[in-house]
């Protein structure tokens, strides 16, 4: 029964024909919505980086910051903003959970570009910040570092170069880390092995079967750190030892299927498959070693206080292993620092920029590397304390000065992370051929590099 | 009137269902990366893509196995329960909310659980494998393993509301129809595949049509469980990770998602069309 036939006056004198036509408008309407999202133009255009002009600019009231709190790191940096708070009352810093990962804070991030609410400050991983730069995203901090005063020269060298790009810096360091050989002291003992890391993955080769042999339950020799997320960022350290790479050093030249690069993921596989000295993780190779289940594995130094925590032995902490053609430098380094967005006042930019020099402070750092295990920024951060309270974090510093920038396959190509980490789970738990899967590999990169990095470049 | 009654509604469903709906099949042509504030036009190209890639058939192969299992059984073992459940014994209440909780439980936390079960080294269940002498299977590391691993899960997850929803259509089946079959001399079985389950087929249909749906849309467990996504790809996950993941690829991302769309008004259509017509209502 229509409204005439009903008997009811249709407001506004709307028949079936003019609601059609409002409907026919309302679907118009919804159709040039669907225009509302990106511009769309010809070609990407690349950048060259523009300085925040901060003439006449007061720092804001109040920012947030993004953070995934990496190493449960949430106490210990409210505990830092709240000593800001007390340090001074013009700024307040409210701390905003924005992800369990690198990964969901990026998430986030680049959702927010399209028009949520942006954070003042942001966590940005290693693999990720490039991809901010690329997209116009996020501002250089040059300026903001002249402003409020940051000593750049007090950051170690390694970490801060990291964030550096086209002449500008584009974070601050803040959880920075390297993996670490972690071993199981009792197990060692045990094997009758010299308390130390092994200096070459040959020699760890040489003592798997007696720590196997000497150590009755326990189900690997040495356990491989789980590949998602890891496989692509640990695995340098094999690759760089053997001489090859991901890519070549400081350059897009895919070099994965270098015999060099295909004889040191070969190792690995034989170790799982042949030698069988070795597993692969699950989970977090970390918990497989706390639990007594491997003697050996690689970490990131952020899980050191986790590791500490739990493992019911002594835990002995090393440089990574060596390779036939290189023992140094063939450790990256990995974490996050912290960086600011474009598209937010120029006031919350200076807020944000006096927050991250209180956050990266010679104190705090050290603060962050006792609650976490992440490394002290800081060349001039005090660590004796952190060193008393724990001496395998000596170790991490101490092999800092042996690290090496990561291939720019791994940190700078959208996705080539997980690329990396596709085909060494091939590799490693499929048995897959190497050199085919190191051949399909430097493919899907190269297509990456050219059509999602090179024009942005 | 009916403008003032309907509006709010239309209004709800146009800007929250239809617009996203617009906006993706929009996006599935564009060569976008996710935040970038520009985007390339590029017709169908993301289309061609897809349905050219490898990638493409396994991902649908993938989704295919998901469905099929976790529907099956989901649907199978659901109805042995109501069948079970369906019995006046004691204890039928606390065993219908048994069966039923893991379906109100957070997907996360369930999958969360289940992966410290599974963990071959330090799980429950490799421990006591390990009690037997065998070795765990290596669930996470091994594709196949970790398609079996979240169909279980899933069916665990889902099989309460299949058997709950079973258990309401068993109950409303005329006592006068059964107690007719019983005095013709039917016996138990006869009973079940020519009275019951014939007389189930509504709820059968709903089921099937809803189970379909949430299946195809399954993220949770894939994502806790299996990150990467070896193995588990599934169309509405590859749409995630090609915008999420690492890739960033908003445009091919929309593209999958638009595909997902057209299989589930396919599939729908075609339950409604054809197997419809095959169900007895009373």
């Amino acid at each position: 029964m229509s409204l005439q036939e009903s008997g009811v006056d249709s407001p506004a004198g709307i028949d079936r024909r003019r609601f059609l036509g409002l409907a026919a408008a309302g679907l118009s309407a919804v159709a040039l919505a669907a225009c509302s999202g990106p511009a769309t133009s010809a070609t990407s255009s690349s950048k060259t980086p523009g300085q925040v002009d901060l003439s006449g600019v007061k720092p804001a009231g109040k920012i947030t910051w993004w953070s995934n709190n990496p190493g449960s790191s949430q106490a210990v940096s409210q505990q830092i903003i709240d000593a800001f708070h007390r340090s001074q009352s013009a700024i307040r810093v409210e701390l905003v959970t924005a992800g369990a990962s690198y990964e969901d804070i990026a998430q986030k991030f680049q959702a927010a570009q399209a028009g949520g609410s942006l954070p003042d400050l942001v966590v940005f991983s290693d693999v990720w910040w490039f991809r901010y730069y690329m997209l116009d995203s996020i501002i250089p901090l040059d300026s903001l570092i002249s402003a409020v005063g940051i000593d750049t020269s007090d950051y170690r060298d390694q970490l801060l170069a990291d964030y550096q790009y086209a002449g500008a810096t584009w974070a601050i360091p803040w959880a920075r880390s390297t993996p670490l050989f972690y071993w199981n002291k009792a197990h060692w003992a045990a094997a009758g092995l010299p308390d130390r890391a092994p200096k070459t993955w040959d020699e760890f080769a040489e003592w798997a079967p007696r720590l196997n042999a000497a150590n009755h339950g326990i189900q690997h020799a040495f356990q491989l750190p789980a590949l998602a997320g890891y496989a692509g960022w640990s695995f340098q350290n094999n690759l760089w030892g053997w001489g090859g790479g991901w890519s070549a050093k400081d350059s897009f030249d895919i070099t994965c299927d270098s015999p060099r690069s295909v004889a040191a993921l070969q190792f690995l596989q034989d170790a799982v498959y042949k030698g069988k000295w070795s597993g692969v993780a699950s989970k977090d190779s970390t918990n497989d070693l706390s639990a007594g289940a491997v003697s050996a594995t690689i970490g990131s130094t952020g899980s050191l206080v986790g590791i500490l925590k739990v493992a019911k032995f002594e835990v002995g902490a090393g440089f990574l292993p060596g390779g036939p053609e290189a023992t140094s430098p063939v450790c990256p380094t990995g974490g996050a620092g912290v960086g600011i967005p474009k598209k937010i006042p120029r006031e919350n930019q200076l807020a944000a920029a006096t927050f991250i020099k209180f956050l990266t402070s010679p104190e705090n750092t050290l603060l962050f590397a006792q609650a976490t295990g992440y490394m002290p920024v800081r060349k001039s951060a005090k660590t004796a304390s952190l060193v008393a309270k724990a001496p395998q974090s000596q170790v991490a510093i101490d092999q800092l000065a042996v690290t090496r920038a990561q291939d720019w396959a791994r940190v700078f190509l959208p996705g080539g992370d997980q690329e990396m980490a596709g085909a060494c789970a091939n590799i490693l738990t499929q048995r897959g051929d190497v050199g085919g899967q190191m051949n399909a590999l430097k493919k899907t990169l190269e297509t990456i590099y050219t059509t999602q990095v090179k024009p942005h470049l | 009137m009916f403008l003032a009654f309907a509006a709010p509604n239309v209004a709800l469903i146009v800007i929250f269902t239809y617009r996203p709906l617009i906006l993706n099949i929009y996006y599935s042509t564009l060569n976008w990366t996710l935040g970038a504030p520009t985007a390339q036009a590029v017709g169908l190209r993301n289309y061609v893509t897809f349905f050219t890639s490898s990638e493409a058939r396994q991902v649908l192969t993938t989704t295919a196995v998901f469905t099929v299992a976790t529907v099956g059984l989901s649907m199978g073992l659901g109805l042995l329960v109501a069948l079970g459940l369906n019995r006046k014994v004691p204890g039928a209440g606390f065993a219908q909310a048994t069966v039923f909780s893991p379906f109100v439980l957070s997907g996360v936390g369930v999958g969360l659980a289940w992966q410290y079960l599974f963990d071959p080294t330090v799980g429950a269940l490799g421990a006591i494998l390990r009690q037997v002498g065998l070795s765990s299977p290596q669930w996470f590391n091994n594709p196949s393993l970790s398609l079996v691993m979240v169909i279980l899960v899933y069916v665990w997850k889902n099989l309460g509301y299949a058997a709950v929803i079973y258990l309401a259509g068993l109950q409303s089946v005329s006592r006068d129809v059964l107690e007719a079959a019983a005095i013709d001399g039917a016996n138990r079985r006869r009973t079940l595949i020519s009275i019951t389950l014939p007389l189930l087929s509504p709820t059968t249909f709903f089921l099937m049509v809803t189970s379909i749906l949430n299946s195809l849309q399954a993220f949770d467990l894939i994502r806790v469980m299996t990150p990467l996504g070896r193995g588990t790809t599934t169309l509405i996950y590859d749409a995630y990770l090609q915008a999420f993941g690492g890739y960033n690829q908003a445009g091919y991302s929309a593209t999958i998602s638009t595909v997902l769309f057209a299989i589930l008004v396919i599939l729908t259509l075609i339950q409604l069309v054809l197997l419809e017509r095959r169900v007895h209502y009373l």
